[in-house]
Parts: C-alpha cells; sequence; structure tokens
C-alpha cells in the first residue's frame, strides 16, 4: 500500500533546524524508526504536512539523541536508540536487565533494528511495551522546542490512548531512569498470543527492591494509558516475604485498578484472568531474582 | 524395484534460482514505460443496490487514463458455476467487491483517484452465517424468511454435479445415501450427537495476488499472474472475454515463480480484473497488484463450516450409523467453493467403514467474501468435528482411542460411501506407527520446569484422508526435448509453489532416460509453449503431471530404440537406457550417448543420417472416473480416483492457567503410495504440521455484524514463526503403491494438516478434560474453558459433600 498524502520531507543537519521547523508546520512529525508513522501514514489514520527526519543530524548533535549512557545512578537513553540498541548494550544489561528483557518482546528483530524506545512512547498506544518498564524506574522525558526545555514525569507522560502531554513543538531529546541502588530484582512480562511477534495482551514491569522489601508494579494494555498499581505497591511494602496470602490480597485489588478491554487480541475476561496470573509469577520471580535465583533473562513466565 | 534417482534425495531444481534471487515473481517482471496501474473502487457494504457510479471527478483527477465500471463489462465467470462478475452489477454482495476500477500513469494516481469515484448505494440487510441463511433445524434463527443472495441462481450455468435449489441460498447440495439409516440407528446401542464449528481461514501466501494483462493491437491477450492455474485461466479469461471476440489461441497466460498458493491462486478471482482492463487500454500493459488487506478479504477464503454429526455405535465400538449435515458459509460467489462442498460430502464418512451413511453437505450462499479453495479442500473442517466426535464416544464407551480406530478404519476393499472399493493402502500401518512413535497409553512426563503445576500433559491422535477433488476428466500433459548435449527440458504446466515439483519432474524423467538431475531443466509455465495442465491443486501433481512426464520420458525411450534399430541395425528388445545413452544386452561394448545422435542423428556410411530431434509427448488422464450420480444419494459415479490415508498424533503440555499449548512432539504417518523424494515429502509433512497448528491454535477470520473483515493484516491474523514449532515433528512415510501414478505414487501435500487440528483437540481434551467445540484452540479459550469447568467441579464437589 503506498502512502496517498502529501508531505514536506526534510532531514536537517541541525537541532535548531528541526526545533524551527516543528514549530513553523501545523503538523509536523518526526522520523526516527519510522515503524510506526510509515504504517499509520499508508494506512491513511493520519496526515502529516511535514516529515522531519531526525536521524541526518551533524555528527554532535546526532550523538546527543543516540546517547545511551550512565552516569552515576542515572541511566540515560537518547530518543533515536533502538531497542536492538538496548538489548545489545553492556550497560543497560548490567544496570537495567529489566530493558533488555523488554525491549527482546518488542516486534521482530527487523523492526527492533529501526525501532526506538522514545517513538514507542510517543506513539503511546496502549499496548505499548517501554511503559510499564519506564514507570516503574520513574523515568523522566526531557523535551526541546524553539522556546523552552521541559523534564516531564513518565507518571504524567500518558494522557490518552495515542496522547501525550508532548506539543507539537515539542522534540523529545531522550529519557533517563534513576537506578535504585541495592540488591535489585526485576520482571517484564507480556502476554502474547503466540511466541512470535505479537503486540502485547497484557504486559506488566516489576522491580523487587531490597531496601524496605520494597515492589513496583505497572500494568500496560489493561486501561486506556499505562498505569502503575500504587496500591498494590502499598499492600506489599515492607512484606519479607510474598505468603499466599498477600499474593491472594493483590490480586483481589487488581480488579479495582485496570480496565481491560475486549478487542480483537483478546476479552475483557482473559485480559483480567491472566492480569493476575501475571502479577502473582511475576512478583515471585521477581522475588526470586532479587536473591539471585528465579527465571533466566526472558525466559517464558507464562 | 531398484532405483537409480526415485525415492533418493537430490538437489532442489530451483533452489538456486531462489537463494540467489535470480527467481523472478510477477511483481519483479519489468513491462516497461508504458506499463499502467489499476486501482479498484471496493464496496464498503456486505449487502447492496448500485444505484448509481460517478466518475466524473476520477476520469479528471491527474494521471488517470480510464474509469471502467461494471457497465463496460458485464459478463459473469466461474470455475465450476458461473456466479461470479468481473465487476459488480446491480448489486455489491461482500465488502470489498470490486465495483469499478481507475487505470492510471502510476499506483498512487490509480489509488487516489479511485477514492473519488462515487458510487450511491442502497443498503440491503447483509446475511453473514449460514444459521441467517438458511432455515436449520435444532439452530436458532429468525422467524422470518430469509433474505436471498442470489434469486437469479436457477439460471445459472454450472458442472452437472452441481443440485442448487433455486429460490434459496442453497447453491448446491452433496448428498449420499447408503445402508439403511433406520436399521443402523435400531442396531446402535448408543447414538451421540453433537455440533462442531470452523471459522473461516485465509491462505497467507508470503507474495500478494499479482496480475498483469497486456492486448496488443493484433487482438493478443497475454496475461502474467501468479497462479496456480494458468491453462484454467487462459480458458476462464477465453470465456468470460469471449464477447469481445478472445478466443483460446489468442489468450496466453506466462506464470513466473509464484510465492506460496495453499489453493488460494487457484482458478482465477482477481486476475479477471487484469483481463478485462487490458482490453480497455490496447498496446498498454496494465497491472493490478493486490495490497495484503485485499490478500485478505478479495481473494478466495477457507469456508467456514457448522458440523451436525450424529453417531450410532455398538458397546463394543464398533461404528454402525452415521449422519452427517454440513452447512458450509460458502461467501458471496460459489463458482470454486462449491466444488469444496461437494469433495466434503463425498468423503465426510472420514476414513472409516460405516455402513449406513446420511451426509448432507450445503453449500450456502452468505455475504461474506468468496469461499474457495484452500490446502484440504473441505477435508479439515468435516474431520475437526468428526474425529473430535469419535474421541468423545471412545472416551464414553471407556474404549481406547487407538483401539477404536484400529476397529473402525477403512480397509482395502471397503465400500466407499459413493460405491466402489477402497484402494489398497496403509492406514492400518499408520495407525501402529504413530501409536509406538507417541508412547501411546504411556504417562508423559513434563519438560516445563517452571510452574510444573499448572502443567498438564495430553495425547491426541486423528487419522486422515484425502482424494484428489477433480472433474473427472482433469488431465495433464508433458513434452520433454533433448539438447544437443544429451541434457533435457521437461516442459509441463504445473506450477512451482514451493512444494518442490519441478525436482520430482526431474527425479521420474531422470529414472527412465538415465540422465542425471542436473543436466535436466524444468520451469514455470507459458500457455503458448507448455502443454496443457489443469491445475496445480488437489495434491494431483506428482500423480497427474508425474504420470505424464512418466509416459513422455517413456515415449523418448520407444523413439530411441526405433531409430536405432532401424538405422544401426541392433534388436529392440536387447537396447536399454544406461549412463546417458543407449546400451545392448547382447553386446556390452555398445554404448551410444545421447549426445551423439538425439539432435544430430546417427551418421550413415553413405554420409546421410537417421533420426532428428528427439521429443517426447506424455498425457495423462483417468480413463476410470465419472461424477455422474443420483442427486438423491450420491450412488452411481466414482467420482474420486484414490484416497491417501494416514494417521498423526501429538504429545502436548498445556499450562491450566494461561491456556499455553506447548508441543514437545508430532508424528505424521502418511501413505504416500511411492515416495520419489524423501525430502520433499519431509518438507511437506513438516509444512502441513505447522500450517494444521496455526489454523487450530491461532487463526480465524473476524467479521463485525456488517461482514467487515477485522483483522485483515499480520498484526492481528496470526501465522506461527519459528518460535511456535513442536519440538520435534517425527515423519513417517509409509509406501504402498497404486495401480497408477509415477512408480505408485500417490499426492500427499494437503493431506499432512488435515488431521492437526482435530489431533490436538483430542490432546487437549486428555490434559484437562475439556471438549472444545469450535477452532480455534486459543489459549484465551483453552484457559477461560479449563476456568469454568473447574469451577464447576469445585461446585459439584461441594454439592456432593452437602
Amino acid at each position: 500500500m503506498a502512502i496517498l498524502s502529501d508531505y514536506h520531507y526534510y532531514a536537517p543537519s541541525t537541532l535548531g533546524e528541526v526545533l524551527d521547523l516543528l514549530s513553523s508546520y501545523k503538523s509536523p512529525a518526526v522520523l526516527s524508526g519510522g515503524s510506526d508513522l510509515i504504517v499509520n501514514l499508508k494506512s491513511g489514520r493520519v496526515e502529516h504536512d511535514a516529515i522531519i527526519d531526525i536521524k541526518q543530524l551533524q555528527k554532535s548533535e546526532l550523538a546527543l539523541l543516540k546517547k545511551l549512557e550512565c552516569k552515576g545512578e542515572t541511566l540515560f537513553i537518547g530518543s533515536l536508540v533502538t531497542f536492538s540498541e538496548i538489548i545489545n548494550s553492556k550497560i543497560v544489561q548490567k544496570r537495567a536487565p529489566l530493558l533488555v528483557e523488554m525491549a527482546k518482546t518488542v516486534a521482530s528483530v527487523g523492526v527492533r533494528n529501526r525501532a526506538s524506545m522514545v517513538g514507542n512512547i510517543c506513539s503511546a498506544v496502549p499496548c505499548m511495551d517501554s511503559a510499564p518498564v519506564l514507570l516503574v524506574y520513574d523515568a523522566l522525558v526531557h523535551t526541546k522546542s524553539i522556546d523552552d526545555e521541559r523534564t516531564l514525569a513518565i507518571q504524567k507522560f500518558f494522557i490518552s490512548p495515542r496522547k501525550t502531554l508532548l506539543r507539537k513543538k515539542d522534540l523529545v531529546m531522550g529519557i533517563s531512569l534513576a537506578l535504585p541502588k541495592g540488591k535489585l530484582g526485576s520482571r517484564f512480562v507480556k502476554l502474547m498470543r503466540y511466541r512470535g511477534e505479537d503486540l502485547a495482551q497484557a504486559n506488566l514491569a516489576i522491580l523487587a527492591l531490597s531496601a524496605n522489601h520494597e515492589y513496583r508494579v505497572a500494568f500496560g494494555s489493561l486501561s486506556g494509558t499505562p498505569l502503575r498499581a500504587t496500591a498494590i505497591e502499598k499492600v506489599l511494602r515492607g512484606e519479607a516475604t510474598l505468603t499466599e496470602e498477600l499474593l491472594t490480597k493483590v490480586k483481589n485489588i487488581l480488579p479495582t485498578l485496570i480496565s481491560p478491554i475486549t478487542d480483537i487480541r483478546a476479552s475483557k475476561e482473559y485480559r483480567l484472568h491472566m492480569a493476575k496470573v501475571m502479577l502473582e509469577r511475576g512478583l515471585l520471580d521477581a522475588a526470586l531474582r532479587r536473591e539471585g535465583s528465579g527465571s533466566h533473562l526472558g525466559e517464558n513466565l507464562i | 524395484m531398484e532405483f537409480s534417482f526415485i525415492g533418493k534425495p537430490a538437489v532442489r531444481l530451483d533452489g538456486k534460482e531462489k537463494v540467489t534471487a535470480a527467481a523472478r515473481y510477477v511483481d519483479d517482471l519489468d513491462f516497461g514505460a508504458n506499463l499502467l496501474y489499476a486501482a479498484v473502487v471496493e464496496s464498503p457494504h456486505a449487502y447492496a443496490t448500485i444505484k448509481s457510479i460517478d466518475t466524473s471527478k476520477a476520469e479528471k483527477a491527474p494521471g488517470v487514463v480510464k474509469v471502467i465500471t461494471g457497465k463496460d463489462f458485464p459478463y459473469k465467470f466461474g470455475m465450476y458455476m458461473q456466479d461470479r462478475y468481473i465487476f459488480a452489477q446491480e448489486k455489491v454482495r461482500f465488502v470489498g467487491e470490486q465495483v469499478a476500477a481507475v487505470i492510471a500513469c502510476d499506483a498512487i494516481s490509480a489509488e487516489r483517484a479511485a477514492k473519488l469515484v462515487k458510487v450511491n448505494y442502497d443498503v440491503l440487510k447483509p446475511v453473514l452465517k449460514v444459521e441467517e441463511a438458511l432455515t436449520i433445524e435444532g439452530c436458532n434463527h429468525s422467524t422470518s424468511e430469509p433474505i436471498l443472495i442470489h434469486p437469479e441462481l436457477k439460471n445459472y450455468e454450472h458442472v452437472p454435479w452441481f443440485f442448487p435449489r433455486p429460490e434459496s441460498n442453497i447453491a448446491h447440495i452433496r448428498k449420499i445415501r447408503t445402508g439403511d439409516m433406520d436399521k443402523g440407528w435400531a442396531e446402535a446401542d448408543h447414538i451421540f450427537t453433537d455440533t462442531y464449528t470452523v471459522p473461516r481461514y485465509a491462505h497467507c501466501a508470503i507474495e500478494v495476488h499479482a496480475a498483469v494483462g497486456l492486448y496488443d493491437f493484433s487482438g493478443r491477450l497475454t496475461l502474467w499472474t501468479a497462479s496456480q492455474s494458468p491453462h484454467t485461466q487462459r480458458h476462464l479469461f477465453a470465456e468470460a472475454l469471449a464477447p469481445l471476440g478472445v478466443a483460446h489461441k489468442d489468450v496466453r497466460v506466462i506464470t513466473p515463480f509464484v510465492g506460496g498458493g495453499f489453493g488460494g491462486k487457484a482458478g482465477v478471482s482477481m486476475e479477471i480484473l487484469a483481463a478485462a482492463l487490458a482490453t480497455t487500454v490496447r498496446g498498454n500493459p496494465v497491472k493490478v497488484l493486490w495490497n495484503r488487506a485485499q490478500e485478505f478479504y478479495n481473494t478466495y477464503q477457507r469456508q467456514g463450516v457448522l458440523a451436525q454429526i450424529k453417531v450410532g455405535v455398538k458397546n463394543d465400538g464398533t461404528i454402525i450409523a452415521l449422519e452427517q449435515n454440513l452447512y458450509w458459509d460458502a461467501g458471496a460467489y460459489v463458482e470454486y467453493g462449491a466444488n469444496v462442498v461437494n469433495a466434503a460430502g463425498l468423503s465426510a464418512s472420514g476414513p472409516y467403514r460405516i455402513p449406513n451413511l446420511k451426509i448432507d453437505s450445503y453449500c450456502v450462499y452468505t455475504n461474506l467474501p468468496p469461499g474457495g479453495p484452500y490446502r484440504g479442500f473441505g477435508y479439515s473442517e468435516f474431520l475437526f468435528g468428526l474425529e473430535s466426535h469419535f474421541a468423545e464416544i471412545a472416551k464414553k464407551l471407556k474404549i481406547d482411542q487407538i483401539e477404536f480406530r484400529r476397529k473402525n478404519c477403512i480397509i482395502e476393499g471397503d465400500r466407499l460411501a459413493y460405491g466402489g472399493k477402497m484402494n489398497p493402502n496403509g492406514l492400518q500401518e499408520a495407525i501402529e506407527r504413530v501409536a509406538s512413535e507417541i508412547k501411546w497409553g504411556e504417562e508423559e512426563k513434563t519438560t516445563t520446569k517452571a510452574h510444573a503445576k499448572n502443567i498438564r500433559t495430553g495425547k491426541g491422535i486423528s487419522l486422515f484422508w484425502k482424494a484428489p477433488a477433480m472433474p473427472p476428466n482433469a488431465s495433464s500433459s508433458a513434452f520433454i526435448k533433448f539438447n544437443e548435449d544429451g541434457s533435457i527440458n521437461i516442459l509441463v504446466s504445473a506450477m512451482e509453489i514451493g512444494q518442490g515439483f519441478l525436482t520430482v519432474m526431474a527425479q521420474i524423467a531422470a529414472e527412465i532416460l538415465s540422465i542425471p538431475i542436473e543436466k535436466i531443466r524444468v520451469e514455470t509455465p507459458d500457455t503458448d509453449r507448455n502443454p496443457y495442465e489443469w491445475q496445480t491443486v488437489a495434491s494431483h501433481i506428482t500423480w497427474g503431471t508425474g504420470s505424464a512426464v512418466l509416459k513422455a520420458a517413456e515415449d523418448m525411450r520407444e523413439q530411441i530404440f526405433c531409430l536405432i534399430e532401424r538405422a544401426l541395425g541392433k534388436e529392440r528388445k536387447d537396447l536399454y537406457l544406461k549412463a546417458e545413452g543407449v546400451r545392448s544386452h547382447s553386446d556390452e561394448t555398445f554404448h551410444l550417448l545421447y549426445k551423439d545422435f538425439v539432435i544430430s542423428g546417427i551418421p550413415m556410411e553413405d554420409g546421410t543420417f537417421r533420426g532428428g530431434p528427439i521429443l517426447g509427448r506424455g498425457s495423462f488422464m483417468p480413463e476410470y472416473t465419472s461424477a455422474k450420480s443420483n442427486p438423491e444419494t450420491g450412488q452411481g459415479g466414482k467420482p474420486n480416483v484414490h484416497y491417501t490415508v494416514g494417521a498423526a498424533g501429538i504429545v502436548i503440555e498445556v499450562d491450566t492457567d494461561t491456556g499455553k499449548v506447548t508441543i514437545p512432539k508430532v508424528v505424521m504417518a502418511v501413505d504416500a503410495g511411492r515416495v520419489l523424494n524423501p525430502d520433499l515429502v519431509k518438507g511437506q509433512i513438516t509444512g502441513g504440521v505447522l500450517q494444521g497448528l496455526a489454523t487450530a491454535l491461532y487463526e480465524d477470520m473476524r467479521f463485525d455484524d456488517k461482514g467487515r473483515l477485522l483483522n485483515p493484516s499480520f498484526t492481528d491474523y496470526k501465522i506461527p514463526t519459528t518460535l511456535d514449532i513442536p519440538q520435534e515433528i517425527v515423519p513417517v512415510m509409509l509406501e504402498v503403491p497404486g495401480h497408477d501414478g509415477p512408480f505408485g505414487a500417490r499426492g500427499i501435500g494437503e493431506h499432512t494438516m488435515i488431521p492437526i487440528a482435530p489431533m490436538l483437540a483430542n490432546a487437549i481434551e486428555d490434559a484437562l478434560g475439556i471438549r472444545i467445540k469450535s477452532l480455534p484452540l486459543t489459549a484465551e479459550k483453552i484457559a477461560l474453558h479449563f476456568q469454568l469447568h473447574s469451577h464447576k467441579l469445585i461446585a459439584n464437589d461441594n454439592h456432593s459433600s452437602l
């Protein structure tokens, strides 16, 4: 299928030009991997008057957007960093394996080689895989526009399906994650119709911290926007052992937090049922991983 | 029999072309600067009357050459029943049906202009289910009379073995009556009744449909198509366009490599557009290229079926009577799909000996896309219900599943449903081999470590059979040409659709002519140059085209012997072919190489030559089949040439919480008659198992209440990836030769997917104690069924403890 709508295509060499273009067009789109944008243009779901390709910037600015580094306890992921680069990064593997576990479930190898994680959250479809992980890390989204620079908390970033706090003039520069100190266990669980590449019917990210026996839990694809399950976290806080009673308690809270829908990928009933299964298995595995055992990274949990 | 090439592995003839990308597909071909592109205007409604079409805006759009509507082509066409139109006439009958087409200088201009064509519709209430299309006993349906989709049905031309019911939505009923049903029910100790449903499926060939048509100023119509049926296409194009003065000799179909068929590229579907549109822009080739969504909703789909099954059995498990009503959701046009209904009706007993049979197989019009051929041709669909039902019966009678099948399976000489006798076959051996390979009766240990407490194991089996579904006179032919160096070119018109038939044809000729495979070339057809082939369908190519190639090679051998006798005075009876030449039993020193005479002839002492280029020809048609039968009983004819049979078994692990199935092992035993190429049979087994598992576990076409397909893309229509394949697939190849076919070979291509769905359903029942009666068996369906089932068990337990 061809793209039938007309648009201007730009490949600026400076960030200044990018920001100028973003502010001067009515409905511009930033092109990084294009794995969402091109599909949407082809299907006619979106039309843009300008497509601004940010992959041809001058070296120093390109390096800024491709930055993937850990300084102290802060992990910065530039907006051009692809899922494959996250998977292959030694730093991420060591410091935030949860990102790797998530990234490996995104689409297929070919798409991961192009698609960026920032693009994933900018598209903000409810089934995106990045969001729950970024939520449990309390990530910050750094943006730039012709007028200002902003730092947005991921918790507030998503407004509704396909809608975020980003304004038309904003360019996302990158995301930063605050890495917790001490022993840590983490788990990403994604419900798919089969083992091949699939959009999430539901997904879940968990961090099990050693300090105060704290757990952080976030779900995706189970409501209009991804959500941090603070009510569950509260119940679990300070609990040294995940008893059956405790697990039952949080599973019972779950339906009050999420609002799964029935669509072609799954029924509401199955999503709700599986969210509980995923929560229980995910928590147990994250707790084990915190102690150095548990499943291998990427091992099937469901 | 000792063979040199048959039964041996061989390097694929098309291997190098495909790995080096030398192989070209329709969309790869270069048609030059004059190539035009067509885009179709599609119906947004499942059923509507066309009030008016306004093309004026589109005609003025940039790049547009012409806009064509139904008025320009008021012609019908069809494979077995002429109920289909090139463009919709008066009414549209499914969402996506072509109403008009724009021809433009480039694809984007054509697409843009197509959006400017304004069609006014009177929207009608669509019929989206077989239960709405006709009154079915035992099904809920509205009291109002069903809406007629084809009021003109009585006027449609069709093959003599179809029996339409005018003034209804029934395009054909295949009836089978044998024995005495009353007596059967009376003799039965138990009667079991149930209903099973199978949804629609898509073929999902990686290459989408593509066709380019060129009508030149001399009146020659050439089509380049991605097709399984070049000659049948030529015939249907010539028939449909006869009013324009097009004759068979003027139509030429060239079919390059095809990227997957699975039945979807049989017959004629969208290709008719390229043929028709080409006639409106003489001298310019016109390309029609489907996008992936169109590939889903405007080509053939595998038909859905609702199967009502009633079975009478004796206490010892002997099946005494079977009544089966099959209601096929055949879609808006049934020109091809009605024959699926027919074939399934003829064989709906499955590979079982059942003395009393009553089968009614209904071809039902609905306002969904046209149904049509799909690997298995109806057998996968009815077998899901039948083998599931038999497994339930055996369980209820506490008879072992293998024992139940041993007792009831059809054997050589048994009477077939339509009369005639069952051919020699290896079904019993297949059952034993499968039982032993999956260690039937032994408890399976789980291999999954995680969450072992939620993992249950199960085993399931299913038998299968299938006959090629063909007109009684479907035929194949072959030419073989020698080249100066003694190499040969085989000309046939079967299609290479991935199955590897080119290589098998080479092996057959190699065996007769004693020429190594490397010196044989077989290519995709051009109907001008290559001899007739009915179609590459029905798993009949190895058997049918193979027979033609065998005859052509024998014809060459005969010509060679005659020439040598005539020219050199050698006794014919002593001659034989060996190592690329001719030898004599009576003269060991005699060895005349092909390269020394097959083109240039044999030199004589006087300087003259004898012979000339040697050309072989072979034709094959089964002369023992007939489709003539009593419409009320199905008795009297011999519609099927033979059945290929087999058995399959599976070992599964299911997670009771998630419903996810993992598959440690699948065993597939198939009787190929003769295995001509073991690698390719193994390939068919692997492919069939995977395609079968896909239809059983993931796939189905979902429509909304307006008849719109909800999942016309791979985002939501899932076919398995390498991550989803079973841990082990064990191929078992049996050889009980047939009376014809090359070296006794029969087709096995479609068969390997037929038993998969019921086999899996039976394994799930074995593992979890739940019987799911509708496909697909998704993780969601299994988990929710199991949750419901275990809650019921708990509720019952509580109840009994009170």
